[in-house]
């Protein structure tokens, strides 16, 4: 099945800094829950892997990761993700990321992002009406740890579009300036805490709306 | 022995036979949790089969690696296709001539189909040891829609067929096509529509669902290697035919093959194909030497064993301007999945779909039905119908009702108008089907006034007046005529074999009998209903007659329980036999009362010499004399085989009303009301009757209102758990009001038609008529099924009718 995502986040961070952060895959896909990337293949392909545990059930997807292409001018990439696990599962997704300034604010930005995202096998038959709350909860769980990486980075020294353009000369360069003291981040995605962040989330829609 | 002297009629309740409402004899086990089901089966050294399934709908084999699964203890084997092979049962005929991969061969066609399989010592580490198979797909394509499977440059489904340019059926003109059957008279439909002064036409689809019988299918096969024998314990409609194919596969002589159905928790004709599972688990019997019990679970069941429906229809209706129909076009795109396993009399692609005519005295008619493949599960069975009846009737009545709106005729009026009438009896259909008997305005009138019809419109007129009314009422009808009992052998057979059903019935010396069928109950409570039938026609009590059913080495061949055919077919084959031994009785009665066999007369238990009441012999002093003392020239003994071969279909019929009231608000249809009337030729025992009636009706309520089968467009099937797929139980279940007449079958030896598959087949269009008559006045002519509340809730919004 087929879920498509649009979603903008604003952040208290300013734009090099996440379009910084946003070049440096292994450093996105450590922001991901549950998700790491192994091996890189080429300036553009790397291997991952991401571990889904809901319940009981543990979904090892293996996969790659494909940089279709990275425009620094307009902070803009697109990534497609495909991946498989052994017990009958796969999953691919298109993504658009921009960062987009805030204009009233310099040090904050937006993170822009579209997704579609296609499921097949076990996931899509079990999970398949629970696809799009969980999406987001991932989402969420996975700006929040994108917010606090960028926040550890250094602030650019020049304009914002001179370190753009540098990350953009040296985009792998940038994980080697990823801090040592990396952020407490979700180490896979947890299904009870998926589970009650939904309740939570029914429950307030359910007052919010009485309110 | 003479009992004492009681009435006939005081007898004749003493035997409990026909038409009497017998307790059902099932229950007593039932009730008590002593039903002996397939996984109640436990044989020694017996091990256990789980399936290895495709978690996609289309794909390419890349690899298949079993160490892991062979290396968990307690795994005996892993089988594939490429194991099969040698013995040429990786693929498998189907009932409607095509072939159905037993083991992926390859290639996937769609999702969950088996692609290996595991034996294991118990049902847990086999469950283990599928999910340690790795499989490496190569993902292609999805085609789940059949218009475009058949566009020419659709992904091609089945591989194995390329080049093949004839089908089962006739020309096949694409590489996704099955077949395209044709019924009726093209040329005269044509004419009608040239001529016509009104015209309406309709789209419709009647969704893919499942019969989803509460017992999943399974069974546990054990070949025996010393002796060479097969015993297959097996949830089958159709035991005796299972025994021919297995034979035919195997090579394994019938004679050494003995299927058993012991106790089936409900068919619906979901358990009438044989599926792989049945022959992965006897194929590693053979192979392995021990008992092996195979049983899926609900996931398996909904997903991979026959699916029912799936049509994509067009009717048009021609007619006059004061709505006397004049022809009947229809055109349908039937969705038959991967492979064609569509479970029908093998000259009937679309089963007896060409009833479409119904109820009503069509001149020329004309249907077209084009089978297609796509990436779904093979199937196409008759749930709770007798093949593709169900998808005829609700067009039809769907139609009918199109063109009362387009004249602005009342309904119930223009069926009147449109009948055949009780004098046209036997009448042939513009399709060529000769009904056998009905009275469907006597059965129209009876429940329009039990309903007060007229009193019904006024409310809803005065409702559609109020636009602050809550609810939208609407008030669907439907005049259904059904063709069950199939049948006729000249026409029908299923691999070769006729259609016909048997009956075999010893009477024991002491009077009481045995009878064992060709048929098998699934619910139906044949070991009840049976056992009336020759309580009558012998004078023996129905409480003395054991009746045996589903073990092939024990019961005579016959051709199974599905679309209403037991009654029809096997329950003539009883009377017929029973009427056998009633002529050797007369025989030996007569001897031993020393008359000629014409001064006889029979009266409910007894011969007795005409004119002196107090001489006779009763059933039992004959039985008796069979085995002691026969006449000479007679052979000792009692019994008598039948094998019947119906001269026709039966057309039992009904008159359903259905009342709705729709919550403006929220989309939810409350059912208030609905009047089934059903005609089902002599009545063997009301209270089966009635019961089955209301299952049938829940059945239908269930498709209506919510069942479906959803995928994606990737091929996912998104509803394959009860928590998703909609069996209604007594909380959601509306109240039903039954009714009957009575109009037998001149036919049929007892003048019975069946009946267990009327109320489902019936009461799925009047669902949707009274959906579509509650929306009727803002124009709307067609809703599609199921009307769950949400799609209704869609359809008040799109019509401005939300609150």
């Amino acid at each position: 099945m087929e879920v498509k995502l649009d979603k903008q986040y604003p952040l208290d961070v300013d734009s090099a800094r996440a379009w910084a952060l946003l070049t440096d895959l292994k450093a996105v896909a450590s922001c991901m829950p549950g998700a790491e990337i192994t091996e890189q293949l080429s300036e553009t392909s790397y291997k991952g892997a991401v571990k889904v545990k809901v319940g009981p059930a543990v979904a090892q997807f293996g996969g790659t990761v494909d940089v279709i292409e990275a425009v620094a001018s307009e902070r803009k990439m697109v990534l497609r993700g495909k991946g498989a696990d052994k017990g009958g599962s796969s999953a691919s997704m298109d993504l658009t990321a921009v960062i987009t300034a805030d204009p009233a604010n310099p040090a904050h930005c937006v993170l822009n992002g579209q997704a579609a995202v296609i499921v097949n096998g076990k996931f899509a038959q079990f999970g398949g009406r629970m696809m799009v709350q969980v999406s987001d909860m991932l989402l969420a769980q996975f700006v929040e740890n994108f917010r606090q990486t960028a926040l550890t980075l250094p602030t650019a020294g020049g304009t914002v579009e001179g370190s753009a353009i540098q990350a953009d000369a040296a985009p792998l360069s940038a994980s080697g300036s990823t801090p040592a003291a990396a952020p407490v981040v979700a180490r896979e995605i947890n299904g009870l805490a998926i589970f009650w962040a939904l309740v939570k989330g029914w429950f307030s829609g359910l007052f919010g709306k009485k309110a | 022995m003479n009992a004492p002297v009681q009435t006939a009629e005081a007898r004749e309740i003493a035997l409990a036979g026909m038409g009497a409402s017998r307790l059902r004899k099932e229950d007593a086990r039932f009730i008590q949790g002593k039903g002996n089901y397939v996984d109640d089966i436990k044989m020694p050294g017996m091990l256990h089969m789980d399936i290895v399934r495709s978690p996609i709908a289309h794909g390419r084999i890349v690899k298949i690696n079993k160490e892991a699964a062979l290396a968990i203890p307690g795994v005996h084997a892993v089988l594939t296709a490429d194991d099969l092979k040698p013995l040429k049962l990786h693929w498998m005929p189907t009932l409607a001539g095509d072939v159905a991969a037993v083991l992926a061969d390859e290639k996937v066609h769609f999702q969950m189909q088996e692609v290996a399989i595991v034996i294991a010592d118990d049902r847990y580490i086999a469950a283990d040891a599928v999910e340690a198979v790795e499989v490496e797909y190569e993902e292609l394509p999805v085609v789940m829609d059949p218009y475009a499977a058949l566009l020419p440059d659709a992904p091609v489904i089945r591989d194995d067929l390329a080049g093949k340019t004839e089908g089962a059926h006739g020309k096949r003109d694409h590489h996704n096509h099955i077949f395209t059957w044709d019924a009726g008279d093209k040329s005269a439909a044509d004419a009608a529509f040239a001529n016509a002064e009104v015209t309406v036409s309709q789209h419709m689809y009647y969704p893919r669902v499942h019969p989803c019988p509460l017992e999943t299918c399974g069974c546990v096969a054990s070949f025996d290697p010393i002796k060479g024998d097969l015993t297959t314990f097996i949830t089958s409609q159709a035991p005796h035919v299972v025994r021919t194919v297995v034979s035919m596969l195997s090579g394994i002589p019938e004679s050494k093959v003995r299927i058993v159905s012991p106790d089936i928790g409900g068919g619906f004709g979901n358990k009438v194909g044989i599926y792989p599972g049945y022959v992965c688990a006897i194929v590693s019997s053979i192979v392995l030497g021990r008992p092996v019990k195979w049983v899926e679970d609900r996931i398996e069941n909904i997903s991979s064993t026959a699916f029912a429906r799936d049509y994509h229809m067009d009717g048009e209706l021609a007619a006059t301007a004061d709505g006397k129909i004049t022809g009947l076009r229809v055109n349908v795109v039937a969705d038959h999945g991967a492979f064609d396993a569509c479970a029908d009399p093998t000259k009937f692609p679309a089963g007896m779909f060409h009833i479409v005519s119904g109820s009503y005295d069509i001149p020329a008619a004309h249907a077209s039905v084009k089978g297609v493949y796509t990436n779904k599960s093979p199937g196409g069975v008759a749930y709770r119908c007798s093949f593709r009846v169900t998808e005829a009737v609700y067009l039809i009545e769907r139609m009918v009702d199109v063109l009362a709106q387009k004249l602005g005729m009342d309904k119930a009026e223009i069926r009147a108008k449109n009948f055949v009438k009780k004098e046209q009896f036997p009448y042939t259909s513009a399709f060529g089907f000769e009904f056998d008997s009905g009275d469907y305005h006597t059965a129209l009138d009876k429940v329009l006034e039990a309903v007060d019809y007229k009193g019904l419109r006024a409310e809803q007129a005065a409702k559609r007046a109020d636009p602050n009314s809550p609810t939208l009422m609407g008030i669907g009808l439907v005049t259904f005529t059904e063709v069950v009992g199939a049948g006729p052998s000249k026409m029908c057979d299923i691999l070769g074999v006729g259609m016909f059903d048997s009956c075999e019935i010893r009477i024991h010396p002491t009077g009481s009998a045995i009878a064992r069928m060709g048929t098998i109950t699934q619910g139906q409570g044949h070991q009840t209903t049976y056992a009336q039938i020759i309580a009558t026609e012998l004078g023996i009590p129905s409480e003395v007659i054991q009746v045996e059913e589903g073990d092939t080495s024990t019961a005579p061949y016959g051709l199974g329980t599905y679309g209403s055919r037991s009654t029809p077919v096997a329950g003539a084959a009883i009377a017929l036999a029973a009427r056998k031994i009633h002529a050797k009785a007369r025989k030996i009665a007569a001897h031993m009362l020393e008359v000629n066999e014409n001064d006889l007369d029979w009266e409910v238990d007894r011969f007795k010499v005409k004119g002196d009441d107090s001489k006779f012999k009763t059933m039992t002093e004959v039985a008796w004399q069979a085995y002691h003392q026969p006449p000479a020239g007679l052979e000792p003994g009692l019994e008598a085989v039948h094998y019947y071969d119906p001269p026709n279909f039966t057309f039992p019929f009904g008159i359903y009303l259905c009342v709705v009231d729709i919550d403006r608000a929220t989309g939810e249809t409350k059912i208030r009301r609905f009047y089934a009337l059903d005609d089902c030729g002599t009545r063997i025992n009301p209270m089966i009757i009635e019961g089955q009636i209301h299952g049938g009706l829940t059945e239908g309520f269930a498709v209506a209102m919510g069942q479906q089968m959803p995928y994606d467009a990737q091929g996912n099937l998104l509803g394959n758990t009860l928590m998703d797929y909609f069996l209604p139980t007594f909380v959601e279940t509306p109240h039903w009001e039954t009714d009957h007449t009575v109009t037998p079958s001149p036919h049929h030896p007892l003048g019975a038609k069946g009946v267990a598959e009327s109320p489902h087949v019936g009461s799925i269009p009047t669902f949707t008529s009274a959906v579509v008559d509650a929306f009727s006045h803002l124009g709307v002519t067609h809703l599609d099924m199921p009307h769950n509340a949400f799609r209704t809730w869609k359809a008040l919004r799109e019509h401005g009718a939300s609150l």
